[in-house]
């Protein structure tokens, strides 16, 4: 009998369907799976204007998408940025998960925009609601830097009264600086030898402090050097410096009552390349060997090429930078050596002059201020962490407060 | 024309290192060399990055920024130099240059360089965490932080200008100086390395590139 | 007026920037000034470039020691400027990048100039070297501090240095060569560079102030009041 073999036909199709729509809902499933399960979107969004700025950022603050756990269902957020009362929003930025502030550096002052933050996961983005309106503005006046400018305002003014008040036969007294006591010691050297002092102030331009300061010492050892009735060769790396320093030394040889024995050559200008400059100071040296050599201004790694070329033809070094790495080249290979500060120091030294000499005390009154503001802050930060005190924890955190500079 | 430019590069870099051995015609051909190329190179650069690309560029454009117009006057007075009646006229982009590198690295050097690094220093010399017993934190940190708070702080004593180094002052200046010195050694011998890679590399180029001894 | 103009022009300047720190409507006037910066400098490279050719062509002209150097020099000097400016061999024709792969101007630096100046930073291994030998022969306590640490730095990086104290008990760990190298650099190499570092910014605010306020001029060729 076939009765029931009549049935299968329709049964087959039927299974069919049925395998088919469990397949297909299985690759669902599975599709669902390897593109990860949706995850919550961030809360609270909060946009505030950047403070203290031009108007043109904008702080954009959320709280934590909560499948932001570390299961890596969050792999970071996008922050979407609108006008007020407008749909279109654009990707303004990213962030990583865990983060929960942005700045917008691209907005405009006076402006008013509204944002959105997205969790992001592996299948998509999950939306937040609309932030509040924030229109940013143009602050006049940036009050996070006002620590800097109270204990900026002290130190300038303590340098400025020990200048102003600076009187004349009142020695005030300064300690020795070996490198700076060697200067007449040298230049006697050179004239003894009748050879030239070589002077170089750093391979940097006009526009670094320490070639200013180079050039400052050269007022005054070219005075001496107009005095002596020696050479001074001075091949130079920028054109500007070439320029300065030629009026620095006509200055100091009319000074010295003999302008007439001043000459432009004294200044030559080499190239802007640091090695190829030092090349040819270094071909200087072994060809003039001078007697006496300055390096002071800015160097870099040519420094120690310099001050082993002199070494080789014996003349006397005398160094001073305020590049810390190029300071150890120089304390090993020069006969005495300006240790940063020491270098800015050098010219109100050299002077003599009360005024000059004063801006050095007000220097100390800024070192003082920093050792004790080390000390409270030291002692009262040992104290708070290891038993406590509330005044202590209050001294510390307000020292912390007033010696970091907040942006 | 690789085969001629390595040829050349290989002549001009033994050139220089005859150079360690004594002072000769050939390093000072390649000496010259040097400092014709390198300044016409800058020169080149400079043009076409700072007249062209910044000046021309922003006085040019769209929305002109004719403030750098004021650049143009100072370096013109700068070339007055070479009229001696009016040269005097070059002292005022000098004074513009020392004013602006005066006020800007005051400023800069200050927040960066004192305020930065005092706020770095004040660190607890004992334990690490609020609450925490005594001496729970390990010697190392305790020892570390007492010697870098000692040590910037006789290091400072020692530059003091307006005290002699003498009794209590003298002694804290000499562990001051002291600190330095370890500083200075550090720096020096962190750098020897990385001297050393840098005469591997030119070693490198004429015995490889050149000699084609290294393969 | 010759004197009191410039004096005027720096103070003016500087305080501005100084102030300008503070006062956000203005904070960008230190990057404008250093715009200004850059293109008075090119101006003034005709000052320097003029220079370097009246020396050399005066030394060419008047036959002094070394005039044949002088003429290479010259012969460097022009032909860069010529590759550059004309923008010869460049693949843009005057269009073009200036450093255009195949131009004149970058040949001659791959083959020129980069070798160059590579070489005179090689030499440094030489100088650290001569450098070091001398320090060997301290003769102070300063300097003997300055060889010690930098010995054991040195050491430090390199496997001579795990291997020599690799003996040392656990417990005396920091003993170890590279363990203590990692300690000199965090703690009293930090104390030292911080130290440094305060007095240099010190010792600029003083010197900034100098200049601002015209107590220090030697600058502008003016002897100091």
């Amino acid at each position: 009998m076939t009765v029931t073999r009549k049935s299968k036909p329709f049964l087959t199709p039927i299974i069919l369907v049925l395998v088919f729509l469990v397949f297909l809902s299985a690759s669902l499933f599975a599709q669902e799976t390897a593109s990860g399960i949706s995850v919550a979107p961030p809360a609270n969004v909060v946009a505030s204007d950047f403070n203290y700025d031009r108007g043109e950022q904008a702080e954009v603050r959320w709280k934590l998408s909560s499948d932001d756990n570390g299961s890596a269902g969050v792999i970071g957020y996008e922050i979407f940025r609108a006008g007020v009362g407008s749909e279109d929003f654009v990707s303004v930025g990213l962030a990583l998960p865990g983060e929960s502030y942005f700045l917008d550096k691209d907005v405009q002052k006076g402006v008013g925009y509204v944002y959105k933050v997205a969790a992001l996961y592996s299948g998509g983005q999950s939306f937040s609601d609309v932030s509040n309106a924030v229109i940013p503005e143009l602050e006049m006046i940036n009050w996070n830097l006002l620590n800097l400018f109270i204990i900026g305002l002290l130190i300038a003014a303590s340098v400025i009264y020990f200048i102003s008040h600076a009187k004349k036969g009142r020695k005030l007294f300064i300690r020795k600086i070996a490198g700076l006591e060697a200067i007449d010691e040298a230049i006697g050297r050179a004239t003894e030898m009748g050879r030239p002092i070589l002077f170089i102030p750093g391979i940097n331009d006009m526009d670094d402090v320490q070639t200013i300061a180079g050039i400052t010492i050269l007022g005054r050892v070219a005075r001496m050097v107009a005095d002596y009735d020696i050479k001074i060769n001075m091949p130079v790396s920028r054109s500007i410096v070439m320029t300065t320093a030629r009026e620095t030394i006509k200055e100091a040889y009319a000074g010295a009552g003999r302008p007439d024995a001043y000459n432009d050559d004294m200044v030559r200008y080499v190239t802007d390349e640091q090695f190829g400059y030092v090349a040819a100071v270094d071909g200087i040296m072994v060809r003039e060997k001078p007697a006496t050599c300055f390096y002071l201004g800015a160097f870099f790694a040519e420094s120690l090429i310099l001050a082993e070329t002199g070494n080789s033809i014996g003349a006397i070094q005398i160094a001073g930078t305020a590049q810390p790495a190029q300071l150890p080249f120089f304390v090993a290979a020069c006969d005495y050596t300006l240790i940063g500060e020491e270098l800015f120091a050098a010219s109100a030294y050299l002077s003599n002059e009360p005024k000059q000499l004063g801006s050095l005390k007000g220097q100390d009154i800024g070192k003082s201020l920093a050792m004790i503001i080390i000390i409270i802050g030291v002692i009262s930060a040992t104290i708070s962490r290891a038993w406590g005190g509330s005044f202590f924890i209050w001294l510390s955190e307000f020292v912390n407060k007033i010696s970091t500079i907040q942006n | 024309m690789e085969i001629f430019g390595t040829w050349v590069a290989a002549f001009l870099t033994l050139g220089i290192i005859s150079f360690l051995y004594r002072d000769n015609p050939w390093y000072k051909v390649c000496e010259s060399i040097f400092v014709g190329i390198s300044a016409g190179y800058w020169f080149v650069t400079l043009f076409f990055d700072n007249i062209l690309g910044l000046f021309w560029a922003g006085i040019t454009r769209e929305d002109p920024n004719y403030m750098l117009l004021v650049g143009a006057v100072l370096g013109v007075m700068m070339l007055l130099r070479l009229v001696p009646s009016i040269g005097w006229i070059s002292r005022w982009p000098l004074s513009f240059v020392v004013g602006a590198t005066a006020g800007f690295y005051l400023i800069n050097y200050f927040s960066s360089n004192v305020m930065l690094q005092v706020s770095s220093t004040l660190l607890p010399l004992l334990s690490p965490g609020f609450g925490q017993p005594l001496f729970s934190s390990s010697l190392y940190d305790v020892v570390g932080n007492i010697i870098v708070a000692a040590g910037t702080f006789t290091g400072l004593v020692y530059f003091f200008f307006s005290k002699e180094h003498k009794g209590a002052f003298g002694h804290a200046a000499k562990i001051g100086i002291w600190t330095i010195m370890i500083t200075f050694g550090a720096s020096f011998g962190y750098t020897v390395m990385s001297r050393m890679s840098l005469l591997i590399g030119r070693m490198e180029f004429i015995f490889g590139n050149w000699l084609g001894m290294i393969r | 007026m010759k004197r009191q103009v410039p004096l005027l022009i720096t103070f003016t300047v500087g305080a501005v920037l100084i102030l300008s720190t503070f006062f956000p409507p203005v904070e960008t006037m230190g990057e404008d000034f250093s715009l200004y910066f850059d293109i008075i400098a090119v101006f003034a490279f005709f000052l320097g470039g003029g220079n370097l050719i009246r020396v050399n062509s005066d030394a060419i002209a008047k036959k002094k020691k070394g005039w044949g150097f002088s003429m290479v020099t010259m012969a460097g000097f022009f032909i860069m400027l010529a590759a550059g400016l004309l923008k010869l061999w460049n693949p843009g024709g005057i269009r073009g990048d200036v450093a255009g792969t195949g131009s004149m101007f970058q040949l001659l630096y791959d083959w020129i100039f980069n070798p160059l100046g590579a070489t005179m930073y090689a030499l440094l291994a030489f100088y650290v070297a001569s450098a070091s030998y001398r320090a060997f022969r301290a003769k102070n306590r300063d300097a003997t501090i300055l060889l010690v640490a930098a010995f054991i730095i040195l050491l430090g990086r390199t496997p001579l240095g795990v291997y020599a104290t690799s003996w040392i008990p656990e417990s005396f760990s920091i003993l170890q060569i590279p363990n203590l190298a990692i300690w000199i650099m965090s703690s009293p190499n930090l104390a030292g560079q911080r130290a440094i570092m305060i007095g240099i910014a010190l010792g600029v605010v003083s010197m900034s102030l100098r200049l601002i306020l015209g107590v220090e001029r030697t600058y502008l060729g003016v002897d100091s009041e």
